[in-house]
């Protein structure tokens, strides 16, 4: 699998560059929009990757080599859960270094960072079976409209946390949200990925 | 030990169908797969490889079932080179190499790069740069750089200029001086797999119509080219294929055991044989 996790990051070079460059721009807006829009970009970076070795028909190739349908798969998640968490962590560290700075910006609470991994994974464990079962075209249509969809369940619940920091509402309610989160992210992850190795399998 | 076993291969895409398909590869020979386009080389290479899976019949390579999770570990003593090089274009030869080092256990970088050199391939070029015959230069070098027992071959050798193309060929000729080495290389250009091959597959619309020691292959046909009259005389087993060959005569593939004695036989290429044989089929 690390073979295939460093093929990927060689095919995303490029794109990494222009993507750390709007990360950069996004983690200096204030409130929780941006880091929720870089976390969501990154999940969707194991797309762009299925799109290239889609292009390139890689996926014929590596069918030759000792790579086993787990590893082809799992690096596809993979991919998405370390680009997702290096994305949060970047944005973390811009935006305290832009704080210490004098900048102004508003101190993001923790479960901003936090609702946006659960956010993209739930967007991975929901859409990289219908990749691995439509194909990157017919799988970018399902994509969006799923991300419309989590996202707009994400902003009215970021809604409720930054309320939350705010006092509106209680620490009770906000860990009840993003406990929920977490078993729903659990839940789908252990239903997404052997859904996504058989149909890669079938595929085959 | 038979390096590829196919045994009663059944696999049926509607309009198109792999039937029956009993195919042998001794270890340490060659073996040609030669047949038309969509005749279903490509697909008796990913089936052998496991990379399809067949609705009947049994695969065993190196001695192991594809279908069985050990021929996984067995994908490590084989090096595949298919009809285009399927790496990712933004990727370039010493990220292969890299990649690949981390895929093969056996991996020898050194002599990968040794490849590189030999096939003046750029190291920092990436891969979308390079021409058709880079490209199948740098899958060779792939292929042969993880100490395989096995090279499985898909059109290796199309794209390649005919200097490049022979000092491959040598290479492939030196891969099988190890006894237990073998190669299954499917090709176009008959007059490779005739100086390379030591056995001739050869495949017709989904069905192998023969898997023959080539020497014996050879010394099994020749051809006639006489008049129509005489060729006429011949008993019709003993004619395979014909086709007019100018001034009224005809030039046809005659099998020698079933031609009478006095008839002057040329000695046939494998080409011929191929052509005879198509032309034959598609005339029943």
């Amino acid at each position: 699998m690390k073979a295939l996790l460093m093929k990927d990051c060689y095919v995303l070079w490029k794109q990494m560059r222009i993507f750390i460059l709007i990360l950069l721009v996004f983690c200096l807006f204030n409130g929780s929009f941006g880091n929720l829009f870089v976390v969501i970009w990154a999940s969707m970076m194991p797309y762009t990757a299925m799109a290239y070795d889609e292009r390139s028909k890689w996926n014929q190739l590596a069918a030759m080599m000792p790579y086993s349908t787990r590893d082809i798969v799992l690096s596809k998640y993979a991919l998405g859960w370390l680009l997702m968490v290096c994305a949060l962590v970047l944005c973390l560290v811009v935006q305290t270094l832009a704080r210490i700075a004098g900048s102004g910006l508003d101190a993001v609470a923790p479960s901003g960072y936090l609702l946006g991994l659960l956010a993209g994974i739930l967007i991975l464990n929901i859409t990289l079976p219908l990749f691995f079962r439509f194909g990157v075209e017919k799988g970018r249509m399902w994509m969006f409209l799923l991300i419309i969809l989590v996202c707009g369940a994400t902003g009215a619940l970021s809604s409720v946390t930054i309320s939350v920091a705010d006092g509106y509402a209680s620490m009770a309610f906000q860990n009840s949200i993003l406990a929920a989160l977490v078993a729903l992210d659990v839940v789908t992850t252990a239903i997404s990925v052997p859904l996504s190795m058989r149909l890669c399998r079938a595929a085959q | 030990m038979n390096a590829i076993e196919l045994s009663h291969i059944n696999k049926n895409f509607g309009a198109f169908a792999i039937q029956d398909l009993n195919l042998a590869v001794p270890s340490g020979t060659i073996c040609g797969l030669v047949g038309e386009n969509g005749a279903g080389k490509s697909t008796t290479i990913r089936l052998l490889m496991g990379a399809l899976r067949p609705d009947s019949g049994t695969a065993r390579v190196l001695g192991v079932d594809v279908s069985s999770p050990a021929f996984r570990e067995a994908k490590e003593d084989i090096g595949v080179v298919m009809d285009e090089a399927y790496f990712p274009e933004t990727m370039n030869a010493a990220q292969v190499g890299k990649m690949m080092a981390l895929t093969y256990r056996r991996w020898d970088m050194g002599l990968y790069r040794q490849y590189l050199r030999r096939f003046e391939l750029p190291e920092a070029k990436a891969f979308k740069d390079f021409s058709r015959g880079m490209r199948m230069k740098l899958a060779i070098a792939v292929a042969l750089s993880h100490q395989p027992k096995l090279l499985v071959l898909d059109e290796a050798t199309a794209g390649l200029d005919p200097i490049v193309r022979d000092e491959v060929l040598e290479i492939f000729n030196e891969f099988t001086r190890e006894e237990d080495h073998s190669i299954l290389i499917s090709s176009h250009i008959l007059s490779d797999l005739e100086k390379l091959c030591d056995y001739i597959a050869f495949i017709h619309q989904g069905r192998l119509l023969f898997c023959e020691e080539k020497d014996l292959l050879l010394e099994k046909y020749g051809i006639l080219t006489d008049t129509a009259e005489q060729v006429e005389a011949l008993r019709p087993e003993a004619v395979v294929a014909r086709e007019p060959s100018g001034y009224g005569g005809v030039r046809c593939l005659v099998r020698r055991d079933l031609a009478p004695a006095g008839f002057q036989l040329e000695r046939p290429t494998v080409e011929d044989i191929i052509l005879f044989l198509v032309k034959g089929a598609k005339e029943q």
